[in-house]
């Protein structure tokens, strides 16, 4: 059997650590190979090497049976691999056809041929049923529109290798399938595609066959006929997973009680719609929906950094709407925040700065306004241990933690304040499946011990896991509530895309 | 281990300050050179100039006085995240206000001399409240607030001491208080030497403010502010009032500068006396050199107050025009702020961006 591609004994190592281990992979026309691992298991060193972006320690990379070295992406594009980044790189005030064809344009009489171009992306969109709108702006396109912009711009460039990296990590649902079709029918065009993710599921609707690494090392490679998401799993992280602890039936009285909830709406469409939500004592309230229906801003009108224009918030006895944030955390209000670097860190803040936010506050670690740091070091030395934060030092500058541990050291914080009510917005995104399983049990463990959890979180699977209830938000209101066992993706994707 | 990395992370922070003076330092070598004397020479000279003997000695911390107190003032507004242009203006209001209030507060010496210190704190404290009340009130911009209420300032103390509070005593009309009584001078501190009582303060102040910003809790919150404004807010610290007070007390200690130069060097208020150095521009200089260090902005403040003092000795000394030294602190201050202001750019875009988002 011949491959299309084949990479042999791939090493890299970044001075003394080895980020590829003799990694290997193979691929046939038209198959779909998934390459998964958690973050930092080589999977990104192993397709940089392969787009000409690092150049491998030891190894070699044979293509249609030629033996190669790429300089560059140029290189690997001319060769015919193409990849589709995590992170898009579109102009955004550029038509899509722009986007696509730019670096080679159309061109007549040396110049560029703007009719040719839209002629040649409508032909390719319909090829390869990729439905986009060549005259739209990029900035204008949904991430779903942005990527499949990316996708035709990779097949313009003649790729027959595509390289798609984690590319459902920023898709909703219903994006997610109509990517998958897109990519179940590239390969059957007879394109080969190389699929980089840490979603199981996924890889076992599409790939065909599955290359499993850990710690820089092959783990596994197997079929998808001969495995299943539990095996996938155990290769990944290298043992089984836990069970998650068992729920205890709680019936709790009201704990945050929202009432009418209004933003904006004066002139235009409002961002938070006349809602009204309440988490009961040992209830975990997950808010499904996609990103941009209102959820950011409910969590900032809750923990005050957002001004409310109507309605009312309560937390048990105490009313919260009007008061400043350090009322609302004093009141018993913890607040793992969506975006860790933007609201829950400071770059430059060294670990220990960061993980006293708030605490300098609390009597046990101020004496008279002077902040007592020994104390407060064997605090944060436990958080340390018990969640394996990886830092050099308490020294250490937060923003040179790797995302997963600085999301730990944040959840970290926000769960030692042990206060009644916990906002988890995104509280896993980034970390691996071993703090993953350790978040989710610290979530229900809270939950268990009759504290209120509200979860948002744009992993259905996690709202799905966690939620007692779910409330599925859509333009800025709460279109319905769902029971934990009537829940189901089905039914939660509809009512997020503004079904019934 | 924990020191050894601490001692790493000293050496690291003090990279870029001394290779800017180190540039400055070889930029300066070319531009003697060119003017055709010896290199080596004429920074020995300099040398003698600022550190040559203990007269000369004195007169570098005296002039350093101002500067290290416009620096610390500056220093605090840095660390809180807000770039407080406005040391000038703050300066010369203290110093009026306090020359007014040595000469009109009826009292033995040692309460005119307090209510001078407080008239001159509060009035570059008030000076500055005012450019923050507008950034946080009308989201006036604090950059260019301050720095064009330098003017109203600057020209409001030109006219208190050409009209209302002018001296008439003396022959020639100049621009000026009369003099203050001299039991509200700030005592020398040697005989015959320059230096006062001031530098005592500067200093005091230096190991105050560096105790407050590194160990207690308001501290924090002024730095947190500065690293992250959205971290600060998210974690319940008041920006606003943290913000205002930060201008309070940087434009407060400014002021400071201004009353110490007064009360300690001049003993009236001229009109131009303490523009015309730069003592703002060098104090904006030393917070930048030390990275808003408190300890380091003293003695960065000093070393640039040394330069200055130091080309002195070299204009009287060999033929090397006083300018070098100007050389030397301009390409200083390019590369030290190339630093500073790419991670205000930074700070400033990623704010545009969650607004933009909301």
């Amino acid at each position: 059997m011949t491959y299309v591609l084949e990479m042999k004994e791939m090493t890299k190592k970044y001075g003394e650590f080895l980020a590829n281990d003799k990694i290997s992979i193979h691929l046939k026309k038209g198959e779909v190979l998934a390459i998964v691992g958690e973050n930092g298991a080589g999977k990104t060193t192993l397709m940089r090497m392969l787009y000409g972006l690092e150049q491998p320690t030891s190894g070699e990379i044979i293509l249609n049976g030629r033996n190669v070295k790429f300089s560059g992406p140029l290189d690997a594009i001319e060769n015919g691999i193409g990849m589709v980044h995590q992170h898009f790189m579109l102009f955004s005030d550029f038509t899509v056809t722009e986007n696509i064809v730019i670096g080679h344009e159309p061109k007549r009489n040396g110049f560029f041929n703007r009719k040719a171009a839209a002629e040649k992306v409508k032909e390719l969109s319909d090829q390869y049923k990729i439905n986009v709108n060549p005259l739209k702006k990029a900035g204008d396109c949904s991430i779903g529109e942005q990527q499949r912009i990316e996708i035709l711009k990779v097949l313009y460039q003649g790729a027959d290798i595509i390289i798609l990296d984690e590319p459902t990590a920023v898709l909703t649902p219903l994006e997610v399938e109509e990517l998958l079709k897109t990519i179940e029918f590239l390969a059957l065009q007879g394109k080969s595609i190389i699929l980089i993710t840490h979603k199981l599921p996924e890889v076992m609707k599409v790939a065909d066959q599955i290359t499993v690494l850990r710690n820089g090392r092959v783990t596994g490679n197997v079929l998808k006929q001969h495995t299943d998401v539990e095996q996938l799993a155990t290769l990944m992280v290298g043992r089984e997973l836990q069970k998650l602890t068992q729920r205890v039936q709680l019936d709790g009285e009201p704990l945050l009680v929202v009432d009418n909830l209004t933003i904006g709406g004066k002139e235009e469409k409002p961002i938070l719609d006349d809602l009204s939500l309440t988490v009961h004592r040992g209830e975990i309230v997950g808010i499904a929906g996609v990103s941009g229906n209102g959820q950011s801003e409910l969590i900032l009108a809750i923990t005050g950094l957002r001004k409310i224009d109507n309605g009312s918030i309560r937390l048990g006895e105490t009313i919260l709407d009007g008061t400043s944030v350090a009322n609302r955390r004093s009141a018993g209000l913890a607040h793992i925040p969506e975006d860790r670097y933007l609201w829950g860190a400071a770059k430059e803040a060294t670990v220990e700065e960061t993980g006293l936010m708030g605490y300098y506050r609390k009597k046990t670690f101020n004496q008279s306004s002077f902040i007592r740091l020994n104390g407060f070091r064997e605090l944060l030395k436990g958080w340390i241990d018990r969640f394996e934060i990886k830092t050099p030092s308490l020294d250490e500058k937060s923003g040179n933690l790797s995302g997963g541990n600085l999301q730990k050291l944040i959840v970290a914080r926000e769960l030692g304040f042990e206060t009644d009510f916990l906002i988890a917005a995104e509280p896993t995104r980034g970390v691996d499946i071993g703090a993953m399983e350790y978040i989710h049990e610290a979530i229900i463990e809270k939950r268990n011990n009759g504290d209120g959890v509200l979860l948002v979180s744009s992993e259905l699977t996690e709202i799905l896991t966690l939620s007692d209830r779910i409330a599925v938000m859509y333009e800025g209101k709460i279109v319905d509530i769902l029971n934990r066992k009537e829940a189901t993706e089905e039914k939660l994707s509809v009512l997020m895309a503004g079904g019934n | 281990m924990n020191r050894k990395r601490k001692l790493q992370q000293l050496l690291k922070s003090l990279v870029q300050p001394l290779t800017a003076v180190l540039i400055g330092l070889l930029t300066g070598a070319v531009a003697i050179s060119l003017v055709g004397a010896s290199v080596l020479e004429t920074y020995k000279v300099m040398w003698d100039g600022a550190f040559g003997n203990f007269y000369f000695v004195t007169a570098t911390f005296a002039r350093a006085t101002p500067i290290i107190l416009i620096g610390l003032g500056l220093a605090i507004a840095f660390r809180a995240g807000v770039f407080n242009m406005g040391a000038e203006g703050q300066m010369v209001l203290g110093a009026v206000s306090a020359a007014l209030a040595a000469l009109y507060v009826p009292g033995s010496g040692i309460i005119k001399i307090l209510a001078a210190l407080a008239a001159g704190f509060l009035a570059g404290g008030l000076w500055s409240l005012l450019a923050g009340w507008m950034e946080t009130r009308f989201k006036v911009q604090l950059l260019i607030s301050t720095l064009l209420l330098n003017y109203v300032a600057v020209l409001f103390a030109g006219y208190l001491v050409s009209h209302p509070f002018q001296d008439k005593s003396g022959s020639a009309a100049l621009a000026q208080t009369p003099m203050i009584d001299q039991v509200a001078w700030l005592p020398k501190l040697f005989p015959g030497m320059s230096v006062h009582m001031g530098f005592v303060i500067a200093i005091v102040l230096a190991i105050i403010l560096f105790i407050i910003l590194r160990f207690t809790s308001a501290g924090y919150e002024v730095r947190m502010l500065g690293y992250n404004p959205f971290f600060a807010e998210y974690g319940g610290i008041n920006k606003i009032k943290v913000l205002l007070y930060s201008m309070f007390f940087s434009g407060g200690i400014a002021g400071l500068a201004g009353t110490v130069e007064v009360l300690g060097s001049q003993y009236r208020y001229v009109e131009g006396s303490l523009t015309v150095p730069g003592y703002a521009w060098t104090g904006l200089m030393a917070a930048l050199l030390a990275n808003s260090n408190p300890l380091g902005t003293a003695v960065a403040s000093i070393l640039l107050a040394a330069l200055q003092t130091g080309a002195m000795g070299m204009e009287r000394n060999t033929e090397v025009p006083l300018e070098i030294a100007s050389v030397i602190q301009g390409v200083l201050i390019l590369f030290v702020t190339a630093k500073i202001t790419m991670n205000w750019w930074k700070v400033k875009k990623k704010g545009r961006d969650i607004h933009g988002a909301a």
